[in-house]
């Protein structure tokens, strides 16, 4: 935990973060609306009172409400990785702007959360599936996601019977999605 | 004069006619373009033509398709096809609980499961936080450095078997086959390891184990440089290598590349000096570098690396201290909810997971973040300009492996 660290975040985005900011272990924590989320990187990314320059990670979070896009960075300015959070991207259309402009390396991590969550990232100019299968309709990795019945309309068109799905057998979607406070 | 089937030459010798088309191969997909990028890769200009290199192509590291575009002999561009290997270990290990995630991410980096169980592993404590015993510690970073001279080993055999020379291989299969058979002294298995565990280890070190590292560190070092020999000294693939798939060190950080692909441009970025874990900060070791940036500097960093990880077994020998090899722990975990992030440098970069908890006993997200992705994307920007044949060669120094580029 860095404090300094905390207080040169909240002096320099106070108004930009929509929640307060955590520390943990070695982690530091702020949360922005997607909107924001170009500009905070630019400013992490070039101001050198940041510096931070290695994007260590891009993942896709869908906790059941809202989709999340979570950056983690690193910079030599402080002990601490620097954990962004994207918060409340809607579930129908998930929406954020691209890092690919200040890391291009971000190009394929993004592709990943699309084609896992569904995000569309604006401004990413390859934005296509990156494991699945293109006629594939699904986003896996989404929590109102059920293998047996995605399985029956992906190209294979079975499923095996070892393949069962987790939720019970006549519960509806609303019950069986596992959610998570907004935290 | 009637006929049923049309018929058609062979592509590979046009006196003998075929049936039907077989052994045809499309590269450009059977649907209209998604992205501005797939629209411009596949058109072609004059002259330029397809090459389909893969799935089953013996120098992609696994399941890769790689569309290549060229101008004779020549790479244009080219758009790697992945997905052949995918198994969906992240929904997997949210269906799964925090002890059985162990097993799950282990076939990731085939070559070096250690460092897929080390995050995980260290993402959990966080969560729980937990104090690993500082025995553990050290047992974790003995068998983790030994599993990464074991990767480093079979990379410096493999690059050159994609380069074409067979011997180095055999001889690194050697180096590999000894300390892999030492590490299933410790954990019981030569590959897929499943020995880390959420507070610690499975098991503690035992005769067997000590008796065949004791052996073997009393050669390692000139058995090491003996096999350097076999590709240093080696003209012909000195010179293949020195200048090839050039990358510098602003370029790499945009690419999000680290570990010795990062450091083989200049930057001295490396997890366990950056964001110490673990029982680094105790150990002594250099993070070397290597300024041109292209295949051979690639190759000799890992030779380097070799070297400090060696000097580190030595050191965790010396300073092993005593006590429990696991924290105690319930068996049913159930973290506190909340947020963990963790990474390790493993032998091909900053392997790290994100995990998320809701309470109960099985983690509610789990991202996996694996360098071999990550590094496989620049395949792209290296190989341009190039010829065919070098593409493996780039690729090969990259040292991607697709089981954890694929998930």
């Amino acid at each position: 935990m860095d404090p300094l660290f905390r207080r040169r975040l909240e002096r320099r985005f106070g108004e930009r973060l929509t929640g307060p900011i955590r520390q943990r272990h070695d982690e530091t924590e702020i949360r922005i609306t997607p909107g924001d989320v170009a500009d905070t990187m630019r400013t992490l990314h070039d101001e050198p009172e940041f510096g931070f320059q290695f994007l260590a990670d891009l993942a896709g979070v869908d906790t059941g409400q809202v989709m999340q896009v979570v950056y983690h960075l690193w910079s030599e300015t402080t002990p601490d990785w620097l954990r962004v959070i994207a918060d409340g991207l809607s579930r129908e259309d998930p929406r954020v702007p691209s890092v690919t402009f200040l890391w291009k390396g971000a190009e394929w991590m993004e592709r990943e959360a699309y084609d896992m969550f569904g995000i569309t990232f604006e401004g990413n100019r390859d934005l296509r599936r990156i494991y699945m299968p293109p006629d594939y309709q699904s986003f896996p990795l989404r929590k109102d996601f059920f293998l047996a019945d995605d399985a029956a309309r992906s190209p294979g068109a079975g499923v095996r019977h070892m393949e069962q799905t987790h939720a019970p057998r006549n519960a509806t979607s609303a019950t069986t999605v596992r959610r998570i406070s907004a935290r | 004069m009637t006929t049923t089937t049309p018929r058609h030459a062979s592509a590979d010798d046009p006196r003998v006619l075929l049936d039907e088309q077989v052994g045809v191969f499309e590269p450009v997909p059977p649907y209209p373009p998604r992205t501005e990028r797939e629209a411009e890769f596949y058109t072609l200009r004059d002259g330029e033509m397809f090459l389909n290199m893969g799935p089953q192509h013996p120098s992609t590291h696994g399941v890769l398709r790689v569309v290549l575009k060229l101008d004779g002999e020549t790479v244009v561009d080219l758009d790697p096809v992945l997905g052949y290997l995918h198994r969906g270990v992240e929904k997997l290990c949210e269906n799964a609980d925090y002890h059985q995630v162990i097993s799950q991410v282990d076939p990731l980096e085939y070559v070096s499961s250690l460092f897929c169980e080390w995050s995980p592993v260290m993402a959990f404590e966080k969560l729980l936080d937990v104090e690993v015993p500082q025995r553990a510690e050290y047992i974790r970073v003995l068998s983790g450095e030994l599993n990464r001279v074991a990767s480093h080993a079979l990379f410096m055999g493999w690059m050159a078997l994609d380069l074409g020379g067979l011997t180095p291989i055999l001889w690194s299969f050697i180096e590999r086959d000894e300390i892999v058979e030492m590490l299933a002294s410790l954990t019981g298995q030569r590959m897929l390891f499943n020995y880390y565990r959420i507070g610690g280890v499975n098991g503690d070190l035992n005769h067997e184990f000590m008796s065949r590292l004791g052996d073997w560190m009393s050669r390692a070092t000139t058995q090491i440089e003996a096999n350097l020999g076999l590709l240093n000294e080696n003209e012909i693939f000195v010179r293949r290598m020195r200048g090839l798939g050039k990358i510098d060190s602003a370029t790499a950080l945009r690419m999000c590349m680290t570990g010795p692909n990062l450091r083989a441009t200049g930057v001295p970025f490396d997890v366990r000096r950056a964001h110490p874990y673990s029982a680094y900060p105790q150990l002594e070791f250099d993070v070397p570098t290597r300024d041109e940036g292209d295949c051979l500097a690639r190759y000799l960093l890992r030779v380097d690396e070799v070297k400090q990880s060696i000097r580190i077994i030595d050191q965790c020998l010396h300073q092993m201290p005593d006590g429990p090899i696991m924290a105690k722990l319930p068996r049913l975990l159930r973290p506190r909810p909340g947020r963990a992030y963790a990474a390790v440098e493993a032998p091909r970069g900053q392997s790290a997971t994100y995990a998320i908890s809701d309470g109960t006993d099985q983690p509610f997200r789990m991202r996996i973040h694996d360098p071999s992705f990550i590094h496989l994307q620049s395949v792209g920007l290296l190989t341009p300009g190039n010829l065919v044949a070098d593409t493996m060669a780039v690729m090969a120094s990259l040292d991607p492996i697709m089981g954890g580029v694929d998930k």
